[in-house]
């Protein structure tokens, strides 16, 4: 297997992990077939789109993988790796990066086959079914510093040229179209990503955020992450 | 009645902004700004309001700078950090400029000269264009001149009048919309910002879209300044 179960480098097997290495060995089955239709549909002129359509029973068994990973309710779950919460998503973003994956201009050896398994009509159906999740966030987080995260998500930091969070991505963090929904996002996930952004993405994307990311020390980091992850 | 106030009001404040211009530029001229401190604070301005400060739609409709008068700009700036403009982000962001920064940064903005970002519905675009041009008679009887008066026939603005030339058109009509909650709020100042107050009241919203649709479209002379 190129993917290696992410449990097992910690050294604590989980019962998971050998369903999800099935599943991935099914994903690569169903990724060739998809090429096959697509490969098909094109040569038979137009009719792409009908060869994607998929009945509620697929669509069901593509949530319950994804809730495998991310949660009942898209809540996230801290594994191996910190796995985002996407209850609540904004529907184009999610679209944005699971294309961002498929593509690979943002770099998840985990999420390039899953995303590259799914069809355009898919990844809506999913973007929809989450954007309506509204679980109760993890929690977790270091408290001690929710105040001081307020502050910058909210005011920003002009002297160092940190902007406030809030001016794009909503004063309650809900997001907005290709802006993120961040309120409730885990703790891990959130330093995680502003601590690596410019490395976990190629040249161009996101790349609103690379100055902003720039500006941050671990601390701010740290600090916005407790606020919005405190955040329902 | 309104309108009569507009009337009123207009030539008072023309007379004030003139005054006022006056005491102004000693005030640019305070505080050097470095051209490494300079670009830094660029870049910070820009991840808003975008790579050439064309705009951006973020949670908020983020305005168009390019090609903003440079007056309107350091007055703005002004009005947020005194709070008679109310936005608790821009208000942070205005304190900590330095009025040479501020002079500085309202020079390089003024030369830019991006595309509009666009995504106004085109059909109101000229009705838009009549409302600007001539003006409009408001249900209650009396004029509103055309808008073209103060900021010219290409809305390019003049000074303290700003441009609304190829501004985001969400932009536009969440401002004429709450005009009166969040412009001229200091208690006893007197602001530029009074003129527009009863036209924007006046305005109903459907002309408010129309306007709002047709600035949005309009691109000035490409020869002028630069994209970047």
């Amino acid at each position: 297997m190129a993917l290696s179960c992410p449990s097992a480098s910690a050294g604590t097997p989980r019962q998971g992990c050998g369903r999800r290495i099935i599943k991935v060995g099914g994903l690569r089955l169903a990724l060739q077939l998809a090429i096959a239709i697509v490969v098909f549909s094109a040569t038979a002129g137009g009719a792409a789109t009908k060869a994607f359509a998929f009945s509620r029973h697929e669509l069901e068994a593509k949530i319950a993988y994804c809730q495998d990973c991310h949660g009942p309710s898209g809540q996230g779950f801290r594994g191996y790796y910190p796995i985002p919460r996407l209850g609540g998503q904004q529907t184009e973003y999610f679209e944005n990066q699971l294309r961002a994956f498929a593509d690979g201009q943002r770099l998840n050896s985990i999420m390039r086959p899953v995303a590259r398994s799914l069809s355009p009509a898919m990844i809506t159906a999913l973007a929809t079914d989450f954007r309506a999740f509204n679980p109760r966030p993890l929690g977790g987080d270091r408290r001690g510093l929710a105040a001081m995260g307020e502050k910058i998500f909210q005011d920003g930091v002009p002297e160092e040229n940190v902007p406030a969070c809030a001016a794009c991505h909503g004063p309650a963090a809900t997001g907005f179209e290709q802006i993120p929904h961040l309120a409730g996002q885990i703790y891990p996930y959130m330093v995680k990503t502003l601590t690596n952004f410019r490395k976990d993405r190629k040249e161009h994307l996101s790349d609103v955020m690379y100055p902003v990311v720039e500006s941050l020390n671990k601390q701010q980091i740290e600090a916005v992450a407790a606020y919005v992850s405190s955040l329902r | 009645m309104k309108v009569a106030s507009i009337q009123l009001a207009l030539p008072l404040a023309i007379l004030a902004i003139v005054l006022g211009a006056a005491g102004r530029t000693s005030a640019a001229e305070t505080g050097a700004v470095s051209k490494s401190e300079l670009d830094a604070k660029i870049g910070y301005c820009e991840i808003c309001h975008g790579h050439s400060a064309e705009g951006f739609r973020g949670y908020y409709p983020i305005p168009r700078l390019a090609g903003q008068t440079p007056d309107f700009i350091t007055y703005s700036l002004a009005a947020f950090a005194e709070r008679s403009r109310t936005n608790n982000i821009m208000f942070h962001v205005a304190s900590s400029l330095s009025p040479g920064m501020q002079a500085a940064l309202a020079a390089h903005f003024h030369a830019l000269n991006p595309k509009p970002v666009g995504g106004a519905p085109t059909a109101l675009a000229a009705e838009g264009k009549k409302i600007f041009e001539t003006g409009v008679e408001p249900r209650g009887g009396g004029r509103i001149k055309a808008c073209t008066s103060c900021h010219g026939d290409d809305a390019e603005g003049n000074q303290d009048f700003p441009r609304l030339a190829g501004q985001l058109d969400d932009y536009i009509v969440d401002k004429l919309t709450n005009w009166g909650k969040e412009f001229g709020q200091h208690p006893s100042k007197m602001d530029v910002s009074r003129i527009m107050q009863p036209i924007a009241e006046a305005l109903t919203e459907p002309q408010i879209k129309a306007v709002a649709a047709y600035l949005s479209s309009l691109q000035s002379d490409p020869s002028r300044g630069s994209a970047q």
